[in-house]
């Protein structure tokens, strides 16, 4: 062999045997190392990323590359992130010396595109702009501005209507027309292709809060005159305050402070506003009072036996006696429910509904349903009443170590820690004590201290913003941060419709079928629908089209589900599955009960309705191409469950038509018609009619896991308590 | 006169230190010989793609501070592994041992007694692998990697001179401990 000759080493190997270790040294090759291209390029997309991550909250250099004002950018929404990176593949100088023309694009192959982003289209070497431009092609259609950096390598295709359409496929197909700045031309077209994400939802605006100037804008009331509790109620608007002082003198005073108006001197208790507002019932000298706002004229009931609690039963005043609970009719009072004759007993609350009470019979605590007289334990001995839900169909006990939430019989749903609570409108708990302030979720999460200091006895105004509560001997007042938002309900079945979907685009059955009940197995059972979608096209992706609330008791979901068929790199057909999601009685989740597909359609042959949003007064359809607007009108229409079409305006703008003017009745069926008169900006018709099944939304958006406990009256009425489970 | 592939990939280097996502061209370009050189020292894949990813990691992050000294980019590059395989070795031995280097091939002309030529490559290289650290790394960024002493010496953040003496020592040690091997044609 000839000896490896290295004049790097001439002076450092001098010897001539340390000059042949080093030839055989030099003479071997470093193994062949097994590399995984899988890891090369996921690298190099985490590389990306992170470059990606170096560079937000800089101005991104595209944005400053072409930033000339008057350029079409509008369409791109300020603190835009642009997830993609730009890739530039540079040329390699061949030895012949010419060069290939590369296009890439930080999207290509991409899935979930955002909407607001140019399309960035890189090449190696500089453009000439206008045969670049011209041999630009964009399916689906869709009317597009260009702009170029001042390299000229890079073109960013910006849809006119400012957005791309969302769920949709986009190929942006460069063709050998281009030519280089040197007149070089493209040796074939070259296509990118990526998919967007679906469109976000317009998030509601926050309800407004007051900004207080101290965290909680903590204000001094009233004085309470020693009273040992708080007897209050606040006005139905949350704007005032009833309360009664520690010598049972009945004030109101204004949530904003200032002085205190006596409405009635002494000897009063147990105030209660009426659930309409308008009234004001009391307890004085053994008597019923109950001053009308309107008027300000005071009436009396004097029952039989004396009352000690009044509440509402609607319109109709419900009060407990020593023997019974009463209530208010035409021809007098009647006795809904006898209270236990033995041992002692203490009506401790009247739900807010008036359908139940809560009382003690010596150190035991029972709810008493007065439609059926039927009462059940909560918990054990030594348990004692901590408030009702506001719908009172849920309440709070304590026990040594914690609340319980329970339902009215008594059985558990969670457990919160111990405080003096009140549930508000909004679904949050404040739990009040000597030292701190507590806000929780009924479900027990969202734990959240709100703040130090004494919260005696809070009680929330109806807003669910402010609340009442005791400190030292006044009456205070403050605002409640708001505890994040709860999952609506549709959120909840979405997140289930995404497992199923995501387990059937895995080909994973078994987990998809654990989210069918018996409806749903049946279903997608041999001859219905397929769970596990094979050949080829294959299914690639899915996304939802619609969504709406179908019922209330129990919650039903019903999604509109598209599943996306591909060959090659080419969405090519797509389908649609009706899935009717229930939530379980059991174990209150949602589980896809009803499952219905529709017929293939092929995609790239004309506008495809890619997203539908019903509201009450509006429906939006969402194309993925520009539309001529002039076969909107009469393209898109709404038809009743007569199949006559429902009065509409119709606008077009971005690629969306609005139905607006409507008032759709919950639950009712409608059907959406988009016909084949439709056009697209390149003159294509929409391929076959599309027809898609709606309801009249339900305005309900949070999760009501009560509403599937249904209440099961007894057979006999009883008064006298049974234990609870 | 300029070497075009260096001007090239100064280009390259001033855009991704200007713009780090422009850092895929670098990656692309020097992505082989570092895995290789990775893999030569951890000789095993999962731990090189670890260590390969580190590298890259490392360098992207670095990029906006890296200054063009004159010497290839790949010497930087070579240097964060450098000191990626010596992090790693403070904890982890290699995880083969080098009878496994069966892939050895030789380059150049055929030998006359190839097998035993091979066989004295193998001895000498299970040598190289029981030499400290650092003269065994500048024993392989030389004859393995091909590379200038002066690349060498930013890749292990020490003197041109320095490196020349790990490699005198290395080879020292290498002929003082094969007195026995066969003297090569």
């Amino acid at each position: 062999m000839s000896a490896h000759h290295d004049p790097e080493l001439d002076d450092v190997l001098q010897d001539s045997e340390l000059r042949r270790i080093a030839s055989l040294l030099g003479a071997v090759k470093a193994p062949e190392a097994p590399l995984d291209d899988a890891f090369r390029t996921g690298l190099r997309r985490q590389l990306m990323q992170e470059a990606w991550t170096m560079t937000e909250g800089r101005p991104s250099w595209w944005r400053r590359a072409f930033a000339p004002p008057g350029i079409a950018w509008a369409g791109a929404a300020a603190g835009l992130l642009l997830i993609a990176s730009v890739v530039v593949w540079l040329s390699t100088q061949q030895s012949g010396g010419t060069t290939q023309v590369y296009v890439a694009s930080p999207i290509d192959g991409k899935n979930n595109v955002s909407l607001q982003q140019p399309i960035l289209v890189s090449f190696n070497q500089p453009m000439d702009h206008q045969s670049t431009q011209d041999a630009v092609q964009i399916a689906p259609a869709t009317t597009v501005t260009f702009s170029w950096d001042q390299s000229s390598r890079t073109l960013a295709v910006q849809p006119a209507s400012g957005n791309l359409a969302p769920n949709t496929q986009y190929q942006v197909t460069v063709g050998p027309g281009a030519r280089t700045a040197s007149n070089q031309q493209l040796s074939a077209p070259q296509t990118i292709t990526f998919v967007t994400q679906a469109p976000t939802p317009t998030p509601a605006p926050p309800t407004p809060r007051p900004t207080p100037a101290n965290p909680l804008g903590e204000k001094q009331l009233a004085p309470l005159n020693g009273a040992a509790g708080l007897a209050v109620q606040w006005s139905a608007d949350s704007s005032s305050i009833y309360f009664i002082d520690g010598k049972g003198a009945l004030g109101v005073v204004s949530a904003k402070g200032g002085a205190v108006s006596v409405i009635a001197p002494d000897g009063t208790s147990s105030p209660s506003i009426s659930p309409a507002g308008d009234r004001l019932a009391y307890l004085r000298g053994g008597k019923i009072e109950v001053l009308t706002f309107a008027t300000g004229k005071t009436d009396e009931v004097a029952p039989a036996k004396a009352p000690t609690l009044v509440g509402w039963a609607k319109d109709k005043l419900v009060w407990a006696a020593m023997d019974g609970i009463y209530m208010e009719g035409d021809a007098g009072p009647s006795l809904l429910a006898a209270l236990p004759t033995a041992g002692l007993v203490t009506v401790v609350s009247i739900a807010p509904d008036g359908s139940r009470v809560a009382y003690q019979l010596d150190k035991n605590l029972f709810v008493l349903e007065l439609g059926t007289s039927k009462s059940v334990q909560l918990g054990q001995s030594g348990s004692s009443f901590g408030g009702w839900s506001p719908d009172g169909t849920l309440l709070l006990y304590s026990t040594a170590d914690h609340l319980v939430v329970a339902d009215v019989q008594g059985v558990t749903q969670s457990t919160i820690p111990l405080g003096e609570a009140t549930w508000s409108s909004q679904d949050a708990i404040l739990l009040g004590s000597d030292t701190d302030l507590y806000e929780v979720r009924p479900d027990g999460s969202h734990q959240t201290k709100v703040s130090n200091g004494t919260y005696h006895l809070p009680l929330w105004a109806p807003d669910g913003i402010s609340f009442a509560y005791v400190r030292g001997t006044s009456l205070w007042v403050a605002v409640a941060p708001a505890l994040p938002p709860e999952p609506t309900v549709v959120d909840e079945a979405t997140a289930v419709v995404k497992s199923f979907m995501d387990a059937r685009l895995n080909n994973k059955p078994d987990k998809a079928s654990a989210l069918l009940d018996d409806n749903g197995q049946k279903a997608y059972a041999a001859g219905g629908l397929n769970l596990t979608i094979t050949g080829d096209p294959h299914f690639s992706r899915y996304y939802v089209l619609t969504q709406q609330v179908t019922g209330t008791a129990p919650d039903t979901v019903t999604f509109v589900v598209r599943l996306v068929l591909t060959h090659g790199k080419l969405d090519v057909s797509d389908y649609e599955e009706t899935l009717t999601l229930v939530r379980d009685v059991t174990s209150k989740q949602f589980i896809v009960d009803q499952a219905a597909a529709a017929g293939r359609r092929d995609l790239g042959k004309g506008a495809e309705v890619v997203s539908v949003d019903v509201a009450k007064d509006a429906i939006k359809v969402t194309f993925d191409s520009d539309l001529d607007p002039a076969t909107v009108n009469d393209g898109v229409l709404l038809l009743d469950a007569k199949g006559n079409q429902v009065d509409a305006k119709v606008a077009y703008a971005t690629r969306t038509v609005t139905l607006s003017g409507l008032d759709l009745t919950a639950g009712s069926q409608f059907k959406l018609v988009v016909l084949t008169t439709v056009r697209d900006v390149l003159g294509h018709n929409v391929a076959a009619e599309y027809d898609l099944n709606l309801f009249g939304p339900s305005l309900k958006k949070h999760g009501n896991h009560r509403d599937v406990v249904t209440p099961t009256p007894a057979a006999t009425p009883s008064a006298s308590p049974s234990g609870s489970a | 006169m300029s070497d075009p592939s260096r001007d090239d990939e100064r280009e390259l280097v001033e855009r991704a230190k200007r713009d780090p996502r422009q850092f895929g061209a670098l990656y692309d370009r020097h992505f082989q010989q570092i895995y290789r050189f990775v893999y030569s020292r951890v000789r095993e894949q999962t731990a090189a793609e670890d260590v390969t990813s580190e590298v890259f990691m490392k360098a992207l992050k670095a990029m906006p501070r890296y200054q063009d000294t004159g010497r290839p980019f790949a010497a930087w590059l070579y240097q964060i592994a450098v000191n990626a395989i010596a992090d790693r070795y403070r904890t982890l031995r290699p995880a083969q041992p080098l009878d496994d280097f069966h892939d050895l091939s030789v380059a150049g002309p055929a030998l006359d007694d190839l097998a035993a030529h091979r066989d004295e490559v193998r001895r000498i290289w299970a040598l190289v692998e029981a030499l400290p650290h650092q003269q065994r790394t500048a024993l392989v960024l030389k004859f393995q990697q091909d590379m200038k002493i002066e690349d060498i010496a930013v890749a292990m953040g020490k003197s041109a001179g320095a490196v020349k003496l790990l490699i005198h020592r290395g080879v020292t040690r290498l002929r003082d401990e094969a007195a026995t091997l066969r003297p090569v044609e």
